[in-house]
């Protein structure tokens, strides 16, 4: 038994390693790029995925905290000489904060008016960035310093690489405490509310709390992704990073990978960052880009609309069970 | 913060009811389809920039005027709305909770379509009366922005007629109030699922030929659109048209006296703030129903 | 134990409850029959914190109820079933048992989803519907008698004071109505209060010792079930005003 758990596992190990040492073998600075890419869309997707896969409420306003997590660390930076990598996790909380109260607010309504309100969110943020301009500068957008730590800028060579480490601490810190609320009382509270919400409440679960504290645990990794995000770009305005498009991706990623799972949304990003990277890459002239992620949202729904774990277990069960069915006859 | 002269007042109130009806018109279709389907058609935005363009593109080709063009156009998109749900949204299994994905998909699809095809550049139809202005006691109003509003008015007027006065109104009705209960009387819900979807995309086509002469629009401009006009049906309670009226109207105005009290930037944001607050208090929005689906 | 006062509530147009009255004493199973549309559910989805009633008053030991959440409502010690029977469909039966809470605190909210304690709490109560060795079966794969069952055991494991039972042999075969009553009564024995709504009079009849009548949203009736079954008012609302009651 101890056995099958360790090999079950190991698959786990083996990634964790083939990733803590990727930068090492992997030079080229693209793929860099792009393996930060995935992780990131990971954690953002893995984030969504407590609101939104466990309890079923598809937020579309998730950018709203990425953007806030961009602009918070990008002015604790310019104003208060604050490193990113230090920052970003304490003004995540700020971030998580903001969250709790728009959650509380936006949760009262019916879950169809729900994707609506955040949606709305985003466009706040938006406008706030864009006409606050004595604080976000407005339409120009924030710039930070060349990424380094005190005064030593990193090479370029170099530059890439400690920000797929952070990515990487952050990527397995989500992923983790997805688990631990899916093993949670709070997590089984939650897949109750996506089941049947009225029942939940019936059953002594204050549904309202515990969506409010999902909305808040979704939002924290979000914005630390966020403040990352500002710094490896050097560079933000509201157009970039207050973008529907973005909380978009995260629910198309979920879905793909298996929402409501935990490791859905980790594959679903693995194959859809560097998909999605090379479409862009190959008619990124046009829009046409987004005619292939309709496409592919569509086809997701309409055919497979479990995402590909949940798709694959169920097979991997019927055989089993035909297996065993045969074994009795 | 200038204060302007009561005059000044007027003349902005005046502008935010013209634009509120046409942003009434806009939102009708899609808090119809919602009332009978439960569907959110989040590709309601894409709808009004692909009948803009076609719109603009019967212009290009036949100097054909917008509000004319609605003759093409409607009929289009109706049939396009009626296949949409006939042929994909009727086959989803949980229509609630998955409408609003896979019409985001439709929309963005749409949106990478129409953008290949039009490229990015902002396009608008002119009209040989796009720049005049009629004057209403001292008052100047743009004809473009009172063509809209009456064309906006005709079709809700339309509309309200279908809802109130024919058979196909009443099995509508029928099904926005309790779908089991009018396919228990013998309404065909589907038939009248796919119709409404046709009828709310087509409302859709003359909110876009209008939107082609008054605001310049591209590809991307849906998003706006469909943030607008979801906004509008959640603050009127979803599914309630006198409620996206309402809403509109408050849109329209709130929108025009910020412009002019504030700064033209802020009018945008007033509204959503408007959204929130009153979902503070009223969850349901503005006239819509205390449903406690929980039950 | 329960006291509703004067409750009313309209919707729409249509009174549902108007001006409802009843008392539930502790440690009795009290039956609510009426015909249908009486507001018997109304009343049901009002006492545990769906509706909020147009006006009056629901007394819980003493205390008042009526502005409490559903999940308040759960806490205070009231369980209640629905009429159509309503589980977590996709989640095993164990995992229906553990959902239920009585008390929450911040530490329970992120303990172990299933703890040992609460796994042996929940399989004595499915040894006692028999049900024992579905406990890592899906619920939707159950039968129907079986899921009522379930949903029956699993609002025990709130230990609640007050069951409200909605129609809990509806639909159900004869045996399983036997088990339903036994399980009532001996539940009952053991200190629970039950109010419970339903059309089987044989059912009504046996178990209850008080039973309400409620027509068009009111109380029309109430008493022991002798005398319940010889009202003549009962009778006109269950048959309709041309029937008198005979001998």
């Amino acid at each position: 038994m101890k056995q099958s758990l360790i090999f079950r596992n190991a698959w786990l190990f083996v990634a964790l390693i083939v990733l803590l040492a990727y930068p090492q073998f992997q030079k080229n600075q693209y793929y860099q790029h792009v393996m930060i890419m995935t992780m990131m869309a990971a954690v953002l997707s893995s984030s969504w995925n407590i609101l939104g896969g466990y309890a079923g409420y598809t937020s579309l306003g998730h950018a709203a905290f990425f953007g806030l997590g961009g602009y918070l660390v990008a002015l604790a930076h310019n104003r208060y000489g604050w490193h990113p990598f230090v920052s970003t996790w304490f003004l995540a909380i700020i971030v998580t904060g903001v969250a709790l109260i728009l959650g509380w607010i936006s949760l009262r309504t019916q879950g169809s008016a729900f994707v609506v309100v955040t949606i709305a969110m985003v466009f706040i943020f938006r406008l706030l960035a864009l006409n606050l301009s004595g604080i976000t500068n407005g339409a120009r957008g924030l710039t930070q310093p060349r990424p380094g730590w005190g005064d030593v800028p990193w090479s370029p060579e170099f530059i890439k690489v400690p920000f797929h480490y952070i990515m990487l601490v952050l990527l397995c810190l989500t992923v983790f405490v997805s688990w631990r609320i899916r093993q949670s009382k709070f997590g089984l509270g939650l897949i109750a509310i996506r089941e049947d919400e009225g029942k939940a409440e019936a059953v002594g679960i204050n549904t309202m709390l515990y969506k409010v504290l999902a909305f808040g645990f979704s939002a924290y990794f979000v914005g630390v992704a966020g403040g990352i995000y500002s710094y490896f770009f050097t560079y933000i305005d509201p157009q970039f990073i207050f973008d529907v498009f973005t909380g978009v991706t995260m629910v198309l990623i979920a879905l793909l990978g298996g929402r409501g799972t935990l490791w859905g949304p980790v594959l679903g990003a693995f194959i859809m960052e560097p998909l999605g990277n090379w479409i862009i890459g190959e008619f990124g002239g046009t829009q046409i880009h987004l005619t292939v992620f309709g496409g592919i949202l569509l086809g997701v729904m309409l055919f497979m609309p479990q995402g590909i774990l949940p798709t694959i277990t169920n097979v991997i069960q019927q055989r089993a069970k035909a297996r065993a069915a045969q074994v009795q006859s | 913060m200038t204060m302007p002269s009561t005059h000044l007042l007027i003349q902005t109130i005046i502008l935010g009811l013209l634009v509120g009806g046409v942003y009434a018109l806009m939102s009708s279709g899609l808090t119809l389809i919602f009332g009978v389907m439960r569907v959110i058609n989040v590709a309601h935005g894409a709808f009004l920039v692909l009948a803009a363009y076609l719109t603009y593109w019967i212009f290009q080709f036949t100097e054909l005027d917008p509000i004319v063009s609605i003759v093409f156009t409607a009929p289009v998109l109706f049939l396009i709305g009626w296949g949409v749900q006939r042929y994909i949204l009727s086959r989803l299994e949980n229509p609630e909770r998955s409408s609003v994905l896979v019409t985001f998909a439709f929309a963005i699809t749409m949106e990478g379509l129409m953008g290949t095809f039009w490229k990015t550049t902002f396009r608008s139809v002119k009209p040989e009366y796009v720049n005049e202005v009629i004057k209403f006691a001292t008052y100047r109003i743009p004809v473009t922005r009172l063509i809209g509003f009456g064309a906006a008015l005709v079709v809700l007027l339309i509309l309200y007629i279908i809802l109130q006065r024919t058979n196909l109104g009443r099995a509508i009705r029928a099904t926005i109030q309790d779908r089991s209960a009018a396919q228990l009387v013998g309404v065909n819900v589907q038939a009248v699922s796919a119709l409404t979807f046709g009828i709310g995309i087509a409302t859709a086509a003359v909110g876009g030929s209008l939107l082609s002469m008054i605001y310049p629009f591209n590809a991307s401009s849906q998003t706006d659109w469909i943030t607008r006009v979801l906004s509008i049906i959640v603050l009127g309670g979803m599914g309630s048209l006198p409620g996206a009226f309402i809403a509109a109207i408050i849109l329209g105005v709130s929108e025009q006296l910020t412009a002019v009290v504030f700064r033209l930037y802020w009018s945008p944001i007033v509204f959503y703030v408007a959204l929130f607050l009153i979902l503070i208090f009223r969850p349901q929005g503005l006239m819509g129903e205390t449903v406690r689906e929980k039950a | 134990m329960l006291s509703v006062q004067n409750v009313s509530k309209a919707f729409g147009g249509i009174k549902a409850v108007d001006g409802g009255s009843l008392e539930v004493k502790k440690g009795t199973v009290t039956g609510l029959i009426g015909p249908n549309g009486s507001g018997k559910t109304t009343l049901f989805n009002i006492i545990t914190g769906f509706y909020p009633p147009d006006s009056g008053e629901i007394l819980f030991n003493n205390q008042p109820i009526q502005k409490l959440l559903p999940s308040q409502i759960c806490h205070r010690g009231i369980g209640r079933t629905f009429q159509i029977t309503r589980l977590f469909w996709k989640m095993t039966v164990l995992e229906n048992m553990i959902v239920p809470v009585r008390h929450t605190g911040w530490r329970t909210l992120f303990s172990q989803g299933v703890k040992k304690i609460e796994e042996e709490h929940a399989m004595e109560l499915l040894d006692m519907v028999g049900l024992t060795k579905f406990r890592d079966d899906e619920a939707q794969k159950m039968s129907f008698g079986q899921q009522k069952l379930l949903e029956f055991a699993a609002i025990l494991m709130s230990d609640p004071e007050l069951i409200l039972l909605d129609e809990p042999a509806g639909g159900v075969n004869p045996v399983m109505i036997e088990k339903i009553m036994t399980l009532v009564d001996d539940l009952n024995r053991q200190g629970k209060t039950f109010l419970v709504v339903e059309h089987n009079m044989r059912l009504v009849m046996e178990l209850c010792q008080h039973i309400v009548v409620l027509d068009h949203g009111q109380k029309i009736a109430e008493g022991e079930p002798a005398a319940i079954q010889n009202n003549p008012l009962v009778l006109e609302a269950y048959l309709g005003s041309e029937h008198h009651a005979g001998a």
